[in-house]
């Protein structure tokens, strides 16, 4: 297992705007841009890591969350390590389609054993002062949902997004150790896309 | 046995400063990709600078398991896993990753609508290239660019597609204006050399029954490597669809039944071309490509080959596994690459103990087998040289790839103009290069890639003296045992004893590491050897090839390395032309990075020059091995002439080569002889020097005495010293006994020596027409040029000349004779005898003698014709007057044959009609005149002329005078026109009209008789009653109708103003012969 090498990947959801690009921007490279492009498709970025004496190559997927970019990104959900479900607390939307994204994740990722996957939740821009969601209403949410991890980030200020991070590489190793987790080795398949998945943004 | 030179093809090696150690190497467009061991991180190095700088740094999505670089897009693609499954992704617009921080797009095949690289300029992106099946191995087409994976038992092709920027900004409008924020997207106009790339699937084979290790692709060109079998097949696109038939299924199965009982395993197994189809590995072929259904792809079978591993030989199966399958494509410098395909496809494949090398185009056929003198675990086939790797050596073997495009570029190759060593010559080691550990090898342009590892058990020791010394010692014993594995004893081998004394980092060998430390550093090493120019390495060879010329110049080796030497020099400049080109499509995204772009212009120069520099060695290298050849045994000597004429040296500078030494026994080679000779009896046009001349004389009197007569006959070697050569000749006639042609030639030297009594006398030795005869057999005793073909022109010789002034019998004997014999065309007859200045004179006696012996139709009308007009140009020219002063024909002598000798001997002239006599003067005219009017007379007169025409020439001739009347006459009675000849001739000349009516009225135009002639003469007579020479005429006509009518016709025939007194004897004539019939 210690000679597995650390290759982490961690993959960012969320409703388009809630600021996954900025989170990713502030973590890797420390910068912060107000007037960004949405995302089209998906894009990574890499960063070197040690966590608790592991060497780590964390690589951070971020995705487009607009709805018509859909079936960009699913085909790069398969391999995740680890999901930052993303919302905005000054958007109450951003906040009810978590559970939305929650099922596409787990569904085109392909997640054997959904119960056990970690799941960090990302409650972005909290230097906002008109929040619509309440610290309270999020937490409740993460304990319902499978006892997830809660964070309160500001992609502005900085504030949380390197420990959040951090704690998602914890949780990944963590789990790495108790079990011999697998996610299934077929390889990604095309032209499944179920009519199921509900709509996120509108 | 397998040539084994000491070469330096290797000019400097560096150590690439890499930090983690590499697990896979690959490279390709200047470029050096590492992944370190188990990785998930590509480095990239820039080989093509000093030191080899790095360019870049980025991440894989997963961990990789194979790599390569497509030249064609710039591209890597590789098979990657994660979490234990398996990805194939494509890496493109890799250059832009400078800083390893930007972000990286993901997308699938076929989703080409990019976010930030269309916006915010050029960003690296990985192409997802999602597959049913587990990849298995990749491989890039180097001529499209083209993906083709094999899976477990299928092969997916993959079209690359480059995207066209407008119909990319097309959809990138539609994703601003339904964009939300899009007050932000104030676009930037993306980079106009970005590399949109993205891949199309068009094709899919099914081949269930298989296990691919590797594959290759190339054009067309699918090849697939099992364990133990290659299969190669052919892709051709194809606008109907047909239907493929798995027919080599049903075959098999009748197959395996017929073998059903012996169980018979596939041995060893070469199936060439369509025969291929028997191999049993069915394939089915699966078009996947959307483009208006065009891409519709049929299939043949090229190559299988199949091998088993041969345990008698010590083999086992682990060790009898193929490796380093390639398609090599080759490009011919008139091509322009590569919107062509190439001119030749190779395929390379290799077992550990032996490498084979196919060519597929136009018929494929095994071009070489490599034995490796130890286990080999990689090899890579390049322009000039097989590379390959055992743990312990890099070695580098010849090919014969150029000696294949060569005949295809040219197809005089293999004449006796231009030669090219054989494809099939055996190939040879140039170099074996120790190294300690190999494991990998690739290979970039003249940079060779090699990944070594120590073994843990190697202890390096740390000083650097003693290491050297045991290194060399090492060296030595493990070529020797190289050798002795091969069958080569080095011992016994005195070139080798010393080949292998020799330090093997020679003096080529340049080491330039930045840092010498960091062999010693960790157990393994990334080295970039650098190749010489092929140029170098000529020269290297041609400076070996002398040493062997010193020592045993008819050596076989000497001949060989030679040719090795031509054959890279030809495989460097089918290369150079077009290298240009390739550059500036597959590098494009190298090129625009790159901020050191020499102007290009500077960079054309350079390469012609370099061009220029190397048809200067190839033209070096030819005359080297024409000297071999011309040296060497009989066998191929015949190849020293076109290596000679490729080599742009001059006779004399071939004849100074060939020069003996004074001291040494040795003579003249075939092959030396050969070329001389084709070029003194094939090559007109040059002349040698006197001295040169002579030397040539000197040769042939030494080595072929025989040919003397043909050499001197050369016009090249008009030069020659006669005085010298006639001493020569009288003493080859002293040997030799006396012959005609020698005779001839031995006239034709007093001729130069201006000896005309001498001249005369041998002329006479021998009869006229022996002499005639050896024209024949050697036709350049009269004419020089023109004898290979009409280009040249044809001149007269000095005997020829002589002739035509002293024996002009002789000479036109000899001229019909040559053009009998086909030495000698109508056309070029006439040019002699217009420089001899003889046009009117012997010209014509020729003509006319050709009348006489020639058999050709379309030859006698041309002649016919000729004569007719030259006849009536001497009638024209000449007057009919005696005294004359004549300014066109300042004949000097009579013709050969006069008028009365050509009608009797020559059946074209017919004798002259009886009725001519009468029209013809005796004596008013020149003889010259009356020889030509008598000739056109015959010939008009005679069966084969075609009056029809030479009417338009006959116009040329006024019937005022006498002479020219009866011509006209002629014409008019031999195209048939009777009454009107009648009249005139009864206007003009009277008193000839009987003799012309007894000759010409007869049997069908007897009729005449009474029909024209009996009116006419009625008429005439009662017109002019005392005209005694009518009335004459007058009764002989009665006479002949009374003889041929019946009398009541005869009646009918009187006029009615007729006396009835004149004509009645007549009618009682006719009434008595009637009775008594
Ligand atoms: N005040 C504030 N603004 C933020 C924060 N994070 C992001 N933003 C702004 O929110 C807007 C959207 O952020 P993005 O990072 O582009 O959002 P996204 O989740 O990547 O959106 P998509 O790419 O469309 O999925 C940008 O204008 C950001 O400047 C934050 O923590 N605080
Ligand atoms: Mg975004």
């Amino acid at each position: 297992m210690t000679t597995k090498t650390s290759l982490l990947k961690v993959i960012l959801l969320g409703d388009g705007g809630v600021g996954k690009s900025s989170i990713m921007n502030r973590y890797v490279t420390n910068k912060f841009d107000a007037h960004l492009f949405h995302t089209i498709g998906v894009e990574f970025l890499n960063k070197e890591l040690e966590v608790d004496g592991h060497q780590v190559t964390l690589q951070i997927w971020d995705t487009a969350g607009q709805e018509r970019f859909r079936s960009l990104r699913t085909p790069f959900y398969r391999g995740s390590d680890c999901c930052l479900l993303t919302f905005s607390v000054d958007d109450s939307q951003s906040f009810l389609n978590l559970g939305n994204w929650k099922k596409e994740f787990i569904y085109y990722a392909d997640v054997k054993e959904p119960e056990k996957f970690p799941f960090v939740v990302l409650g972005n821009k909290v230097d906002v002062t008109e929040r619509q969601v309440s610290t309270e209403e999020a937490q409740q949410w993460c304990q319902e949902n499978g006892n997830f991890p809660y964070y309160e980030t500001s992609a502005k200020d900085a504030t949380n997004v390197a420990v959040a991070f951090d704690e998602a590489v914890r949780r990944v190793l963590a789990l790495e150790e108790r079990t011999d987790h697998l996610i299934p080795t077929d390889t990604v398949k095309l032209h499944r896309k179920p009519r199921s998945a509900t709509s996120c943004c509108s | 046995m397998v040539h084994v030179y000491n070469c330096h093809p290797f000019a400097s090696q560096q150590i690439v400063q890499v930090e983690q150690e590499p697990g896979l190497v690959c490279c390709g467009g200047g470029a050096l990709f590492v992944v370190a061991t188990g990785g998930c991180k590509v480095e990239a190095y820039n080989v093509e600078q000093e030191g080899c700088p790095f360019i870049c740094r980025f991440a894989t999505m997963g961990t990789v398991k194979s790599i390569q670089h497509s030249k064609m897009g710039d591209y890597l693609v590789t098979i990657e896993e994660k979490n234990s499954a398996t990805y194939l992704r494509a890496y493109t617009n890799w250059r832009h990753q400078a800083e390893g921080k930007a972000r990286v797009g993901v997308r699938l095949l076929g989703h080409l609508l990019r976010g930030a690289s269309v916006r915010g300029g050029v960003q690296m992106e990985i192409i997802e290239i999602p597959l049913s099946k587990r990849p298995v191995a990749v491989a890039c087409c180097p001529v499209t660019g083209d993906l083709l994976v094999g899976c477990e038992d299928t092969l997916v092709l993959f079209a690359l597609r480059r995207q066209n920027q407008q119909s990319l900004n097309q959809s990138q409008q539609i994703l601003q204006s339904t964009s939300q924020n899009s007050s932000q997207n104030q676009a930037q106009s993306p980079s106009p050399n970005q590399n949109f790339l993205d891949f199309e699937r068009s094709v899919i084979l099914h081949l269930p029954k298989i296990e691919p290790k590797q594959v290759a692709l190339c054009g067309g060109y699918v090849a697939v490597q099992m364990e133990l079998e290659v299969l190669v097949l052919k892709l051709d696109a194809s606008s109907d669809p047909k239907t493929q038939e798995e027919s080599s299924d049903t075959k098999k199965t009748d197959h395996i039944d017929d073998q059903a009982d012996f169980m018979v395993l596939p041995r060893h197994q070469e199936l060439l071309g369509d025969v291929a189809k028997d191999c049993d590995i069915p394939v089915s072929i699966e078009n996947t490509g959307l483009e208006d259904g065009k891409g519709q792809y049929t299939l043949s079978y090229v190559l299988f080959r199949r091998f088993t591993p041969d345990f008698f030989q010590g083999c086992s199966v682990e060790e009898t596994q193929l490796h380093s399958l390639q398609l090599y494509p080759l490009y011919t410098s008139n091509q322009s690459v590569p919107l062509e395909e190439p001119a030749c496809v190779f395929c390379f494949f290799s077992l550990p103990n032996a490498g084979y090398l196919y060519s597929l185009k136009g018929g494929v056929e095994l071009l070489s087998t490599y034995q490796y003198p130890e286990k080999v675990l990689k090899a890579v086939l390049t322009d000039h040289l097989l590379h390959v790797i055992t743990k312990s050596a890099l070695q580098c073997f010849t090919v014969r790839c150029a000696a294949v495009a060569a005949r295809i570029v040219d197809p005089y190759i293999d004449t006796t103009m231009k030669a090219c060593p054989p494809c099939s010559m055996e190939v040879c080691a140039l170099r074996i290069q120790l190294f300690i550990g190999l494991r990998s090898v690739c290979v970039d342009g003249s940079h060779v890639i090699l990944l070594s590892v120590a073994d843990t058990e190697t202890p390096e020791e740390p000083e650097r003296t003693p290491q050297r010394r045991r290194l060399k010692l090492k060296e030595h014993t493990l070529l020797t045992g190289i050798f002795l594995a091969v069958g080569i004893d080095p011992a016994t081998t005195p070139a080798l004893e010393s080949f292998l004394s020799r330090p093997f980092l020679g003096r080529k060998w340049t080491i330039s590491s930045p840092k010498e430390t960091s062999p010693a550093g960790h157990g393994w090493n990334l080295y970039v050897v650098d190749s010489v120019s092929p140029l170098t390495l000529y020269q290297e060879m041609v400076e070996y090839s002398e040493r062997y010329a010193e020592t045993n110049p008819q050596a076989q080796s000497l001949r060989h390395l030679l040719s090795e030497a031509h054959l890279f020099l030809r495989a460097s400049l089918l290369r150079t032309e077009p290298s240009e080109q390739p550059r500036n499509i597959e590098g494009e995204a190298a090129e625009t990075l790159q901020t050191d772009t020499d102007a290009p212009a500077e960079r054309q120069t350079a390469a012609q020059t370099d061009r220029q520099e190397v048809e200067e060695a190839l033209r070096h290298n030819c005359a080297q091995l024409g000297d071999c050849f011309s040296r060497g045994s009989q066998k191929d000597c015949h190849l020293a002439l076109p290596y000679y004429r490729m080599s742009g040296l001059s006779v004399t500078e071939v004849m100074a080569r060939n020069r003996p030494l004074p001291s040494s026994p040795h003579t003249y080679g075939p092959g030396f002889l050969f070329y001389l000779k084709h070029f003194l009896f094939e090559e007109t046009e040059q002349t040698l020097s006197q001295e040169a001349a002579d030397d040539v004389i000197d040769i042939f009197s030494q080595s072929e005495p025989s040919q003397l007569v043909s050499v001197c006959a050369s016009p090249s070697m008009i030069n020659l010293s006669p005085a010298k050569t006639l001493q020569i000749l009288i003493h080859q006639e002293d040997t030799c006994g006396v012959s005609v042609l020698l005779t001839i030639t031995m006239a034709t030297m007093m001729l130069c020596l201006d000896d005309l009594p001498q001249y005369t006398q041998l002329m006479e030795r021998h009869a006229e027409m022996l002499l005639v005869y050896r024209f024949i057999e050697e036709p350049r005793l009269l004419l020089h040029g023109g004898v290979g073909g009409r280009h040249t022109h044809i001149r007269p010789t000095r005997l020829t000349r002589q002739l035509a002034k002293s024996q002009p019998g002789l000479l036109v004997a000899a001229m019909v004779a040559l053009h009998e014999n086909s030495k000698v065309q109508l056309e070029q007859a006439d040019h002699i005898f217009k420089e001899l200045g003889c046009e009117n004179c012997l010209q014509v006696d020729f003509w006319e003698a050709m009348l006489m012996a020639s058999s050709q139709e379309a030859v006698i009308q041309e002649l016919l014709f000729r004569l007719v007009s030259i006849y009536i140009d001497r009638l024209t020219n000449t007057t009919s007057d005696t005294h004359l002063n004549e300014p066109h024909t300042p004949s000097r002598r009579r013709p050969l044959k006069s008028a009365d000798d050509l009608i009797n001997s020559c059946s074209h002239y017919g004798a002259l009609y009886p009725w001519l006599t009468v029209l013809n003067p005796a004596h008013t005219t020149s003889s010259q005149h009356q020889e030509a009017l008598y000739k056109l007379q015959s010939l008009l007169c005679g069966p084969s002329l075609s009056v029809g025409s030479v009417v338009p020439l006959m116009e040329r001739l006024s019937e005022e005078t006498l002479w020219g009347f009866s011509l006209h006459l002629l014409c008019s009675t031999r195209r048939g026109q009777y009454d009107r000849s009648i009249e005139k001739l009864l206007d003009r000349c009277p008193q000839a009209i009987i003799a012309y009516a007894n000759h010409q009225l007869q049997d069908t135009h007897m009729i005449l008789w009474w029909q024209k002639l009996l009116p006419e003469l009625c008429n005439r007579t009662r017109a002019a009653s005392d005209n005694s020479i009518l009335l004459a005429a007058l009764k002989e006509t009665l006479v002949v109708v009374a003889m041929e009518m019946s009398p009541t016709d005869f009646l009918e025939l009187i006029p009615d103003d007729g006396t009835a007194s004149y004509f009645l004897p007549y009618l009682l004539t006719c009434s008595q012969r009637h009775l008594m019939a």
